[in-house]
């Protein structure tokens, strides 16, 4: 037995998200037949504001209904600090922690080969630009600690260190409220070697 | 650790049977193709949770059958414990004292077996991945750092093999950044390099004085760890890592026009040899055997000098390939110090090696009787 058209649709739709297998897509078609009319509007609706009202601030490239966003055009900001992301929800992140009143700028991904993104590939030139056309102090890099973060946090550092900025790497280590006992052997490694004097 | 009894349940050509053993030395005795090496291998999944032999668990379960149990008792120090394996067609289930784990890396552990089969002549004869390969699982269960930086030089070095394919193929080389691959891979490599060259050196303090045991003394063994840079036991880190680095300056051009990462622990081997002279060259199938027990024999050294625990040792149809004096030397080495199992089609030329009364299991068609003597 074939689903009738328009539910076959709406599951292939359905799995074009992530996590979605064709079980999970069948169970939500099926449930929508059942939502009131309004509810299914406004969730269309949603979807596509989310894609048309949305752009790419033009300096810091995070995702904004204005462009410039509302960060880069807030003048009571620190403009000498950037922190640098890899994707839209860590500037989300950081900005919970209501503590940096800096400046951000998001490279939407990390240099990977086996992915095809090179330099030119992200949001690198964009950044380098910014840093000469700005009054910048310091450049924190907070990439993931995984090996291509870490590869990418190297080599923004090297392009940015010779113009005379100070380049900054995000801590490694415990988290906070954590036991000591129940840490892995590299997590506390880490830690070790990234002590300070108290 | 020893293994006081087992029981299974259809599991292989067994459709129930209890066993219990000895302490010292346990003979699976029996014509071919009656459930010897099948017995053997239950030992093995009961510890290890898996089998050395198959991939699918379902072959585990006898013909027909829908389920499969092997449970045994442990006895450690002064504990005892009892662990219990179940396989069904929807998976596995492992218990320590009666509670399920639901972590497979929880289950493990509790019952340590080294096994020693005739495959394992592939250590000395096979090619250098099987002995690397080797190296990355012993020191992988060992040490949880070595772990992550082998997982994280393997990482780079994919993304550094690629980027060189990419260059190959004409893409524009951004020198920084192929630096950066280059001092990333550098970096993880001396800490894998380290910990290997540490390991193999270890390995060599227990298998030599048992290689010459086993061979009347006639031959010595070291063990070699051979790479694209000199590794002595004062070399440090930073020193490693310069050593890397500066070799892969020499190899530049050729790795640029091969499009691969030509050096590296990746690429590395250990060797043997026996009265200096390269054991998987020029040694003879005799030496190539005692070389391969030797190493196995000294993992149970190490097992004892990490855990506190003998494991248990399982020789799988070896001593036929063994001659006589290294029959007689191997058992001796093992006697009144491991609880060994080992599985064979005749008793002649054993026994009389014994100096412990060893329990003689007869197997034949899927049962087990002891032999009363």
């Amino acid at each position: 037995m074939h689903y009738p058209e328009p539910i076959s649709q709406l599951m292939d739709s359905f799995m074009k998200l992530p996590g979605i297998g064709e079980k999970t897509a069948s169970r939500l078609a099926f449930y929508t037949i059942n939502m009131r009319e309004e509810d299914v509007t406004s969730f269309a609706k949603a979807l596509i504001s989310v894609k048309r009202d949305l752009q790419y601030c033009s300096i810091c490239g995070n995702i904004t209904e204005n462009d410039p966003c509302d960060i880069c055009e807030d003048k009571r900001r620190d403009r000498s600090t950037i922190i640098v992301v890899e994707h839209p929800k860590e500037v989300i992140s950081l900005e919970k922690m209501n503590d940096f009143k800096g400046l951000y700028h998001v490279l939407h991904g990390v240099l990977s080969p086996i992915e095809g993104t090179g330099p030119e590939d992200i949001n690198i030139p964009t950044l380098i630009k910014r840093l000469q056309d700005e009054e910048v102090k310091e450049v924190i890099l907070a990439t993931n600690a995984t090996a291509e973060g870490e590869a990418t946090a190297m080599y923004l550092s090297r392009l940015i260190k010779p113009a005379g900025i100070k380049v900054t790497r995000l801590a490694h280590g415990l988290s906070v409220g954590s036991d000591i006992e129940y840490a892995d052997e590299m997590t506390l490694l880490k830690a070790v070697e990234g002590r300070r004097e108290i | 650790m020893f293994l006081e009894a087992i029981e299974l349940k259809n599991y292989r050509n067994y459709e129930k049977v209890e066993v219990s053993f000895s302490n010292g030395i346990n003979i699976f005795l029996g014509e071919n193709a009656q459930g010897k090496t099948n017995l053997m291998e239950s030992l093995y999944v009961l510890a290890m949770s898996r089998s050395h032999r198959t991939t699918n668990d379902k072959e585990l379960i006898r013909w027909q059958a829908d389920f499969a149990k092997i449970s045994g008792r442990v006895q450690k120090k002064n504990s005892s414990f009892p662990l219990e394996i179940v396989l069904s067609k929807k998976g596995k289930k492992a218990r320590f004292n009666h509670l399920e784990q639901k972590k497979l890396s929880d289950y493990i552990g509790h019952l340590n077996v080294i096994l020693f089969a005739p495959e394992d002549l592939s250590l000395v004869k096979g090619s250098p991945s099987v002995r690397r390969k080797f190296l990355d699982m012993e020191m992988g269960q060992m040490s949880g750092i070595y772990l992550h930086h082998l997982v994280q030089y393997q990482k780079i070095l994919k993304q550094r093999n690629h980027y060189l394919k990419q260059i190959k193929q004409g893409r524009k080389v951004d020198e920084v950044f192929l630096d950066i691959l280059t001092e990333q891979l550098s970096l993880e490599g001396a800490e894998v390099l380290k910990e290997r060259y540490r390991f193999t050196k270890r390995l060599e303090t227990w298998a030599r004085p048992i290689h010459s045991e086993i061979s009347s003394h006639k031959e010595e063994l070291t063990i070699h760890y051979q790479s694209s840079v000199s590794v002595q036991s004062e070399t440090d880190k930073d020193q490693l890592f310069t050593d890397l680095i500066n070799n892969f300056k020499k190899i530049k051009k050729r790795e640029r026009e091969q499009g691969t990462t030509l050096a590296g622990p990746h690429r590395d081997d250990m060797l043997f040899y026996v009265n200096e002279k390269n054991v998987q060259t020029y040694g003879s199938q005799g030496q190539q055997r005692t070389t391969a027990l030797s190493i196995k024999l000294a993992e149970i050294d190490l097992m004892k000098e990490m855990t506190g625990e003998y494991p248990l040792l399982l020789l799988d149809d070896v001593l036929s390939e063994l001659d006589d004096e290294r029959q007689t030397h191997l058992l001796k080495a093992i006697q009144n110090k491991v609880q060994t199992f080992l599985t064979t089609t005749s008793l002649s030329g054993i026994k009389h090696k014994l100096i412990d009364v060893p329990k003689i299991f007869r197997i034949t068609d899927g049962q087990v009787e002891m032999e009363s003597e």
